[in-house]
C-alpha cells in the first residue's frame, strides 16, 4: 500500500477544518473544526512515524492527544461562559474585542 | 488487498462524518458526526500499525474529549431561536473552498515529496513497550510539560466556567 491516499485524506481533513471555520457561525462547529485540523496533523505524524519505521513520530501525536485534551476543556468553559452571558452560539455576537464598539 | 478495502471504508467514514460535522445546522448531529470521524481515525491509526496510538486515540479523543463536548452541546440545550441564522451557508463554505483549493494543493504536493516508501517494520513496532522505551528516553521534557499544561488548563476550566466572580483578597 502507497501511503499517497493517506497524505491525500490528511490534507482533505485539513481543508474541511478550514472551510468549517470560514463558513459557520456556530461556536460548537467552529471548536470541532479545530479539534478536525489537529487530528488531521495527528494522522500525518503517525504516517509520517510509519514511513520512517521508528517511534518519534507517534510519540509527538500522543503528546498532541494530550494537547487537544487541554485545548477542549478550556474551550468548552469558554462556550459555556459565552453562552450565559449572551444566551446564543452566534459568534458574530461576541465583538467586545472588536474595534467596532469603541468607534 | 484486504488493507486498501479497509482503508476506503475508513476513508470514507472520516470524509462523511466531517462533511457532515460542518455542514449540519443542529450542534448535537454535528457532534455525532464528529465521534464517527473520530473513531474512523481511531482505525487508519490501528491500519498504520500503531496500536497504542489507537488505544489513546480511542480513550482520549474519544471516550473523553467528544463525549464531553456531548455533554456540553447537551447541557447548554439550545433552542432553535438562539443558533445563529446562517441562509448563505452552503454559498459561504463553496466559496471558502475555492479559497482552500490551492493552499489544499500545495500541502499534498510538498507531503508526497517528502517521503514516498513505508519502511520495513521491526519486531515490536508500535507496541507500548516500545512506546514507553521512546518516551520517557527522548521525549521525557516535553511529557513532563504537558502534564503541567494539562494542569492549567484545568485550573484556567475551573476558573472560567464557575458562575460566581472571583474575589480578590
Amino acid at each position: 500500500m502507497t501511503p499517497e491516499p493517506f497524505f491525500a485524506l490528511a490534507t482533505l481533513l485539513f481543508s474541511m477544518g478550514i472551510i468549517g471555520i470560514i463558513s459557520r457561525r456556530n461556536l460548537f462547529v467552529v471548536y470541532m473544526s479545530i479539534e478536525l485540523m489537529l487530528s488531521s496533523v495527528n494522522l500525518i505524524l503517525a504516517l509520517f512515524s510509519r514511513l520512517h519505521g521508528d517511534m518519534h513520530g507517534s510519540v509527538i501525536a500522543l503528546l498532541m492527544i494530550a494537547v487537544i485534551a487541554a485545548e477542549a476543556a478550556l474551550f468548552l468553559a469558554i462556550i459555556v461562559l459565552l453562552y450565559r452571558q449572551r444566551r446564543t452560539l452566534d459568534s458574530d455576537v461576541f465583538s467586545k474585542l472588536s474595534q467596532r464598539d469603541t468607534l | 488487498m484486504l488493507e486498501n478495502s479497509i482503508f476506503a471504508i475508513l476513508a470514507l467514514f472520516l470524509l462523511f462524518g466531517s462533511l457532515g460535522m460542518i455542514s449540519f445546522k443542529q450542534t448535537i448531529f454535528s457532534g455525532l458526526s464528529f465521534l464517527l470521524a473520530m473513531m474512523a481515525l481511531a482505525g487508519l491509526f490501528a491500519l498504520l500499525e500503531n496500536s497504542f496510538l489507537f488505544l489513546a486515540q480511542i480513550m482520549v479523543s474519544v471516550g473523553a474529549v467528544v463525549v464531553i463536548s456531548l455533554l456540553v452541546m447537551l447541557s447548554v440545550n439550545v433552542n432553535e431561536q438562539n443558533l445563529p441564522k446562517e441562509p448563505a451557508k452552503f454559498r459561504w463554505m463553496l466559496l471558502s473552498a475555492i479559497l482552500v483549493t490551492p493552499f489544499a494543493l500545495l500541502m499534498y504536493r510538498s507531503l508526497t515529496h517528502l517521503n514516498r516508501e513505508f519502511a520495513e517494520t521491526t519486531a515490536g513496532y508500535g507496541s507500548l513497550k516500545m512506546m514507553g522505551a521512546t518516551l520517557f528516553s527522548d521525549w521525557v521534557l516535553p511529557f513532563e510539560i504537558v502534564s503541567v499544561l494539562l494542569l492549567a488548563a484545568m485550573v484556567g476550566a475551573i476558573i472560567i466556567a464557575r458562575k460566581e466572580p472571583v474575589n480578590d483578597a
